[in-house]
């Protein structure tokens, strides 16, 4: 027969053990073998309720000045688990939340929500900084005077396991941020080292997108560069277009900017940008000058971008904009010298072309002059011996200037050289070569074109102008002869209108001068054209010298003319002077 | 100058990628061209396995953001395995646990890419 006295005292006895001093030194020695919060906190709580066989319990510590957050739960919803609360004016005490006044201890009602009846403070070093909260069925009445003993100092013993998890926690973190910052710098410099190596614009900008969705987590983008004027989206991955009024803001945006702070006077910018999910933007800048804006979306599992997120992408956006920028430059430089080294070649196609001598022609004194510009334009001249006292005096200007224009002339050389022996009349001459000149050529690409043959014995000359600047014939009785007779300009369609022949005799001191619009069109500062009037006058000051002289004073006044400027035509004479018997 | 290869294993239905080396920025644009061929051909399923990768930079993390959206639209996934603990570092990091199916072993990604996803 059992009887009520012994199984109270075994009752006793299980309430003795539980409240054992060697069940206080295990505790003890399990609790500060761990320096993880999560584990010290966790079995602090169970121990707690396993003493005082109650069913919930909260962990919650001082995080900030008065401001405590709920660390650990058991039995109780985890979502409670970072919530905080405002507690003023502990004590070490153990409060009983039934018997606390609520109007003295408002954030008494938060544990009594819980169920919490008691509530343990963590005390270290005569200070409070934290509570332990339990709750319980058993737990009816108040502690004696030896639980409250024994649970304070279970409850000291783990303060100083708490501190010592905490001290460690933020070692931990602190670590962590160091971590993170070595990274952000590792980034910096890995792409500051990859960036000087590469000239290439698409592939500078996929390794900062790459650099950027990589750190910071972001996937959606957009890069706007400035270019030829205008902002332009480069790149983007976005759910929605861009309006395209987006663009015209940045110029003058010249810090970055968090979407959800902007100022109130940039509410429709900031609408347009939330209109994509754009979340931060930052300008790239050259010499203080916006010349670009990336703008980044929502960060990885959608956290703020914090101050230090705007000052990595800002340096990040700065390493990329100079990069680019160099790129630009080096690929301008190599275009231009690819361009120059175009227009050496053209030079020299066209120097292969004009006659290295002219001929001596009897009874005749000729001079002649290209002085070809820095683009190279398509001036040429020939002077052709056909035997017989017959000579071709030719002189064209191609259209265009470089590479395409000399090959073009080159091509008209060679249709000449093969065609005249095929002794012809000029204005058939001048059909086939115009129709020869139409297949091979495209009708953007033509050539004003003047021939004639000087028979040196009959002082006769025949000519076919193509379109060309009429050459002058400077008669010695002051008169002057225009050669206009001719056809449509060679190259732009097949011929129709047969050419038509003119011809010219050449009394002794007579004067031919053939010209290309280098010379008639040459500009001064003030846009004015050095004119077909001044080049008669220069040269009619001058006929009665040497075809060379009247040549170089005719050179020498259209230089004057044009000396403040660029020379940016070919300039091309022949002077043809009929000497005396 | 840092080396970095790849290397492609076709599996049924999964892709293994053998990372070696350094995967910085200078080696991503390698990592794409591959990822790019992949979604080509419709291989959605893709387990890179780290094994022998030594380094990776953000921009080498940039690449696996840029392709998993795609991937997983697909209903496929990028799972990396075989971590070693400075490569897991950086991952852990930037934050990339959350994102990514991170497993200790092939065995185990090519599992939970063949059973029923669990929610």
């Amino acid at each position: 027969m059992t009887t009520t006295p012994l199984s109270s005292s075994n009752k006793e006895k299980a309430r003795e053990e539980r409240f054992d001093l060697s069940a206080l030194f295990e505790f003890s020695s399990v609790i500060n073998a761990s320096i993880d919060l999560k584990f010290i906190l966790g079995h602090f709580l169970l121990t707690l309720m396993g003493k005082l066989l109650s069913l919930r319990g909260i962990v919650i510590l001082e995080r900030a000045n008065s401001t405590f957050t709920v660390e650990n739960v058991k039995g109780l919803p985890t979502e409670l688990i970072g919530q905080t609360l405002k507690i003023n004016k502990l004590t070490d005490r153990i409060l009983y939340v039934d018997h606390e006044d609520a109007r003295k201890m408002p954030w008494i009602r938060f544990f009594r929500d819980q169920g919490i009846l008691i509530l343990i403070p963590l005390t270290l070093r005569e200070k409070i900084v934290g509570i332990t909260g339990l709750g319980s069925s058993v737990v009816k009445k108040k502690l004696s005077s030896k639980e409250e003993t024994y649970i304070k100092s279970l409850a000291s013993i783990a303060a100083t396991a708490i501190d010592k998890g905490i001290v460690f926690s933020q070692l931990k973190q602190l670590n962590r941020r160091l971590d993170s910052k070595v990274q952000e710098l590792n980034t910096l410099f890995e792409l500051s080292k990859e960036f000087n190596a590469i000239f290439d614009q698409e592939r500078l900008i996929k390794l900062l997108l790459f650099s950027i969705m990589g750190q910071i987590g972001a996937s959606r983008y957009f890069i706007c560069l400035q270019q030829n004027g205008a902002m332009n989206v480069v790149t983007s991955r976005l759910d929605s277009p861009i309006n395209p009024s987006l663009p015209a803001y940045f110029p003058t945006l010249s810090s970055p900017q968090i979407v959800e702070l902007m100022r109130k006077q940039d509410r429709q910018l900031q609408s347009l940008l939330k209109e994509i999910g754009i979340h931060v933007l930052i300008p790239l800048q050259l010499k203080n000058q916006t010349v670009g804006v990336m703008g980044l979306g929502e960060k990885m599992r959608g956290e703020k971008y914090s101050q230090l997120d705007i000052e990595f992408l800002s340096s990040l956006g700065n390493l990329a904009i100079i990069s680019i920028e160099n790129a630009r430059l080096f690929k301008e430089t190599l275009e231009k010298q690819k361009l120059e080294d175009e227009l050496l070649i053209a030079k020299e196609i066209q120097r292969g072309l004009l006659p290295a001598q002219l001929p001596n022609i009897p009874h005749f004194d000729l001079a002649a002059v290209n002085i070809s510009s820095k683009q190279v334009g398509g001036d040429y001249y020939d002077v052709i011996p056909l035997g017989q006292h017959r000579y071709v005096f030719a002189i064209g200007d191609v259209s265009g200037k470089g590479t395409p224009a000399s090959l073009l002339m080159a091509n008209l050389q060679a249709t000449i050289r093969a065609l005249v022996p095929l002794g012809l009349s000029l204005g058939d001459l001048t059909k086939r070569v115009n129709d020869l000149i139409c297949e091979n050529t495209g009708s953007d690409r033509f050539i004003t074109f003047f021939w004639g043959i000087l028979d040196t014995t009959a002082k006769r000359m025949n000519y076919v102008s193509a379109g060309h600047n009429p050459p002058f014939l400077f008669h010695a009785d002051g008169a002057i002869e225009r050669l206009d007779k001719g056809g449509i300009i060679l190259g732009i369609m097949k011929t129709i209108v047969p050419y038509q022949e003119g011809e010219v005799k050449f009394g002794s001191g007579d004067v031919l001068l053939l010209f290309t619009d280098g010379v008639s069109e040459a500009m001064n500062s003030q846009e004015e054209e050095f004119g077909e009037e001044q080049l008669q006058q220069v040269a009619r000051a001058c006929l009665h010298e040497s075809a060379g002289t009247i040549l170089s004073k005719i050179v020498d006044a259209v230089k004057e003319h044009s000396k403040n400027r660029m020379q940016s035509d070919d300039v091309t004479l022949v002077v043809v002077k009929a000497m005396d018997r | 100058m840092s080396s970095f290869k790849i290397d492609i294993r076709e599996m049924s239905n999964i892709n293994v990628l053998d990372l070696k080396g350094y995967l910085d920025a200078h080696t991503a644009p390698d990592l794409e061209k591959v990822f790019q061929n992949l979604l080509e051909r419709k291989k959605y399923n893709i387990l890179i396995n780290c094994k022998d990768l030594t380094y990776i930079s953000s921009a080498g993390l940039g690449v696996f953001m840029a392709y998993i959206e795609d991937v997983r639209k697909n209903n496929g996934d990028i799972k990396l395995s075989n971590m070693s603990p400075k490569v897991y570092n950086v991952f852990d990091l930037l934050g990339f646990p959350l994102l990514y199916d991170i497993t200790k072993d092939e065995k185990e990604a090519i599992q939970k890419f063949t059973s029923p996803k669990k929610l």
